[in-house]
C-alpha cells in the first residue's frame, strides 16, 4: 500500500505543474486572440473613455506578467475573476455548469465499462462464434463514427422519429429540484422525486448513449484482444489442468490480468469524452460546461475561458489519476514493487 | 497384476485447421502402473503434449480436433465420461507441472489464493485458514523454509526455482494417483532443475503416485525413468525399460537420439539429423524382465 501512496503523491505532484503549465499556456492563448475584450463587451456603441475605463478596470493595459500574477493572486483565493459574459464571478458560473457535464461524461464512462468490458470479456470467451463476430461488428461500428454524429442519428432515430426520449435539456421543467450535488440523477433521488428521477435519466439516456458508443466500442475491441492474448497464457493452461470452472477462468485467469494493460486505454477515451461532450451537449441543447465555454470563447471573455480551460484540464487529470491508482490496484508488481517498499 | 493408472491405446488425434487437416498422434499405445514412473521422450512437435493435454481431457474440449482410441484412468474410459466427469479427475486424481514454472502461476493473484483454489477442487468447503494451514505444509516438504512468506507473495516475487517447488506442492497437495510433468523446469538453469526434479522424484515416492515424465532431455530420462517410450512424429518408435534402451537401442531413431546427446543444444533438445527412412520402422519392444 506504501507503494500506491508513494504514486498516488507523485502523479498528484505531476499532475499540479501541468496543471501550472496549462494555466501559463491558456492564459497566453486566450490574450492573442485578436479582439478587444471590454469593446466586445461593451457593444459598438460605447465610447472610448468607457472602453478604456473597463480596460483598466481589467488591468488589460497592464503587461502580460504583471496579469499572470493577479491571475495567480486571485487562484491562491479560489477566485476565477469575474466573467464579462455573466457578470458573475467564473467560480459562480463554472459550479451553476459544471455539474451537468459531469453528469452527462460519468453516466456515459459508466456505460462504456459496464458495457464495453463486459462485450469484450463476451466475446473472448467465444472467440470466434457468432457473439465474438455480432460484438466485433458492433464495437467497429461505435469506434468508426465520432460521438456528434452518433448524437445526431440517436436523435433522429429515438427522439424524433421515434420519440421515445426527449430531444433536448436535462430535465422536464415541471420537475423541481432542490441542488445539493448538482447531479439532477442524485439529487432527484435525495429529495425521494422517483418522478423526476426517471424523467432525468430519460433525458440523459441518448446524450450519454452517444457520448459512450465509441467508448464502448473501444473498450470492447480492447478488452476482447488482450483476454484473448491472455488466454493463451501458461497460466491459463495451468488452471485448465487443475479443472477450475471456465466462468472462473475467464474471469480471474484471463479478464483480471488483461485488464492491467486495456485500463490505460479505456482511461485515455474517459477522459477524451470530456472533450467530445462539447459536442454533443451542443446537439442535446444539454445545459453543460460547453454553452457557457463557446459563449465565452466568441466573446474573449478572458478570465471565464481560462477558468474553463483549467477546470475541464483538471477533470481530465483526475480521470488519468483514478486510472493510475486502479491499475495499481489490479497490478501487484506496482502495488508491491521492491524499490517502493 | 492391477489395473494400470493410465492405459491409452492406439490413440490417434488430428488437428482440423484452415489449411488441412494435420495428424499430431498416429496410433499412440502406452501405459503407466500404479507408482510408476514412466518417461516419454521425444524431439519437439513429435506429440509429447498433445498426448498430456489428451489424458487430462483438454484436447477433448475443443471443438477443431478428432480423437479415437482408447485413454483409460484407473479402468474408466475417459471418452465415456461427461466434459464435467473429466473435469473432475484433473487436479484431484491428475495433475499436471508444467515447463515454466513462473509463467504458469496467475500473475495477480497471491500464492497462497491459487493454493486454495487447487485445495477446493477436492475439498470445496475447507476453510482459509485450514487451507493454507495445509498448503504450508506441503511448502515445508518441497524444503521451502518460510511458507508464510511464500504463501502471502505474488508470483513475480519469488525465483523460478521457488515457483517450481510451489507448483510440485500444488500438483502433490491433492492426493492425485497420476503425476504428468511437461518437462518440469527446462525454463530453469540446469542446477535448479536438477534439484527440482530430484524433489519431485523424493515426493512422488512419499505419495505413491505414478508419473509421466515429459522430455526431450536424455539425461533427465534416464536418471527419472523407469521405463521409457520413444516417440517420433506421432508414433512410438521404441518402449521398454529405461536401463535396457539406454544398453541397446535397437530403433534406428532412438540410436540417433543417443548419438545426439554429445551435440545437444542450448536449449537441450538433441538435434537429430534430417528425416532418416529407418526412422519410420515399427516399433522395437523391449520385453519386460520377468
Ligand atoms: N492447437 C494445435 N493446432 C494444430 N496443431 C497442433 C496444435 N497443438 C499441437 N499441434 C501439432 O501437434 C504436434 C505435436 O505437438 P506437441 O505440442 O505435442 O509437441 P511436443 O512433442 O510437445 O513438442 P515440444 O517438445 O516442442 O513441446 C505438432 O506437430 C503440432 O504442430
Ligand atoms: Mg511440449
Amino acid at each position: 500500500m506504501r507503494a500506491v501512496f508513494r504514486l498516488l503523491v507523485a502523479r498528484l505532484f505531476v499532475s499540479l505543474l501541468v496543471l501550472a503549465g496549462v494555466s501559463v499556456l491558456i492564459f497566453a492563448i486566450a490574450r492573442v486572440i485578436p479582439g478587444d475584450p471590454a469593446r466586445i463587451a461593451l457593444g459598438p456603441n460605447a465610447t472610448h473613455e468607457q472602453v478604456a475605463a473597463l480596460r483598466g478596470q481589467l488591468r488589460l493595459d497592464e503587461s502580460i506578467w504583471s496579469q499572470y500574477a493577479w491571475f495567480v493572486n486571485d487562484l491562491s483565493r479560489g477566485e476565477l475573476g469575474q466573467s464579462l459574459y455573466t457578470n458573475r464571478p467564473v467560480v459562480k458560473d463554472i459550479a451553476q455548469f459544471l455539474p451537468a457535464t459531469l453528469e452527462l461524461v460519468i453516466v456515459a464512462g459508466i456505460l462504456m465499462i459496464c458495457a464495453g468490458l463486459p462485450l469484450g470479456m463476451l466475446a473472448a470467451k467465444y472467440r470466434g462464434g457468432v457473439i465474438d463476430n455480432v460484438v466485433r461488428l458492433l464495437s467497429l461500428l461505435g469506434v468508426s463514427a465520432p460521438s456528434f454524429v452518433w448524437a445526431v442519428i440517436l436523435m433522429l432515430l429515438f427522439a424524433f422519429y421515434l420519440p421515445l426520449f426527449p430531444i433536448a435539456g436535462r430535465i422536464d421543467t415541471a420537475f423541481e429540484v432542490p441542488g445539493v450535488t448538482g447531479f439532477l440523477l442524485v439529487d432527484s433521488l435525495l429529495d425521494g422525486q422517483v418522478a423526476a428521477f426517471a424523467d432525468a435519466l430519460r433525458h440523459i439516456a441518448l446524450p450519454a448513449l452517444a457520448l459512450a458508443l465509441s467508448g464502448i466500442g473501444q473498450a470492447a475491441r480492447l478488452t476482447r484482444a488482450n483476454m484473448v492474448e491472455t488466454y493463451d497464457r501458461p497460466y491459463v493452461e495451468m488452471a485448465r489442468s487443475y479443472g477450475f470452472p471456465e466462468w472462473r477462468i475467464a474471469r480471474s485467469y484471463a479478464f483480471k490480468p488483461s485488464l492491467i494493460p486495456s485500463l490505460t486505454i479505456i482511461g485515455l477515451d474517459f477522459a477524451a469524452m470530456l472533450g467530445n461532450a462539447f459536442l454533443v451537449e451542443a446537439i442535446f441543447a444539454w445545459p453543460g460546461l460547453s454553452r457557457y465555454g463557446v459563449a465565452v470563447i466568441l466573446r474573449k471573455d478572458l478570465n471565464a475561458i481560462v477558468g474553463t480551460v483549467l477546470i475541464i484540464s483538471a477533470a481530465f487529470l483526475i480521470a488519468n489519476l483514478i486510472v493510475d491508482l486502479l491499475i495499481a490496484l489490479i497490478n501487484p508488481r506496482i502495488r508491491h514493487s521492491r524499490d517502493a517498499s | 497384476m492391477s489395473v494400470p493408472v493410465l492405459d491409452i491405446r492406439d490413440l490417434r488425434l488430428a488437428f482440423q485447421g484452415f489449411d488441412g487437416r494435420t495428424e499430431a498422434l498416429k496410433g499412440i499405445s502406452l501405459s503407466v502402473n500404479a507408482e510408476e514412473r514412466v518417461a516419454l521422450v521425444g524431439e519437439s512437435g513429435s506429440g509429447k503434449s498433445v498426448t498430456a493435454r489428451a489424458v487430462l481431457g483438454l484436447i477433448q474440449e475443443r471443438r477443431d480436433t478428432e480423437l479415437t482410441g482408447s485413454i483409460a484412468f484407473e479402468g474408466t474410459e475417459l471418452a465415456r465420461l461427461s466434459t464435467a466427469g473429466r473435469r473432475r479427475l484433473r487436479g484431484n486424481r491428475i495433475s499436471m507441472i508444467f515447463q515454466d514454472p513462473v509463467s504458469s502461476l496467475n500473475p495477480v493473484y497471491r500464492i497462497g489464493a491459487q493454493f486454495l483454489e487447487v485445495i477446493r477442487r477436492r475439498e470445496p468447503r475447507i476453510s482459509k485458514r485450514e487451507g493454507c494451514a495445509r498448503a504450508a505444509a506441503k511448502l515445508s516438504e518441497v524444503s521451502i523454509t518460510e511458507p508464510e512468506r511464500v504463501l502471502s507473495s505474488y508470483p513475480f516475487q519469488l525465483s523460478g526455482g521457488m515457483c517450481q517447488r510451489v507448483m510440485i506442492a500444488m500438483a502433490l497437495i491433492n492426493a492425485p494417483s497420476l503425476l504428468i510433468a511437461d518437462e518440469p523446469g527446462t525454463a530453469l538453469d540446469v542446477t535448479v532443475q536438477d534439484q527440482t526434479l530430484r524433489l519431485m522424484r523424493q515426493l512422488v515416492l512419499e505419495h505413491r503416485a505414478a508419473v509421466l515424465l515429459i522430455s526431450h532431455n536424455l539425461g533427465i530420462v534416464r536418471e527419472y525413468s523407469d521405463r521409457l517410450y520413444v516417440i517420433y512424429r506421432g508414433r512410438i518408435v521404441e518402449q521398454g525399460a529405461t536401463d535396457s534402451v539406454f544398453r541397446d537401442p535397437r530403433h534406428a531413431y532412438t540410436r540417433a537420439l543417443l548419438d545426439a546427446v554429445p551435440r545437444i543444444t542450448r536449449t537441450g533438445i538433441p538435434v537429430v539429423g534430417e528425416d532418416v527412412e529407418a526412422f519410420s520402422a515399427p516399433c522395437e519392444i523391449h520385453a519386460e524382465a520377468a
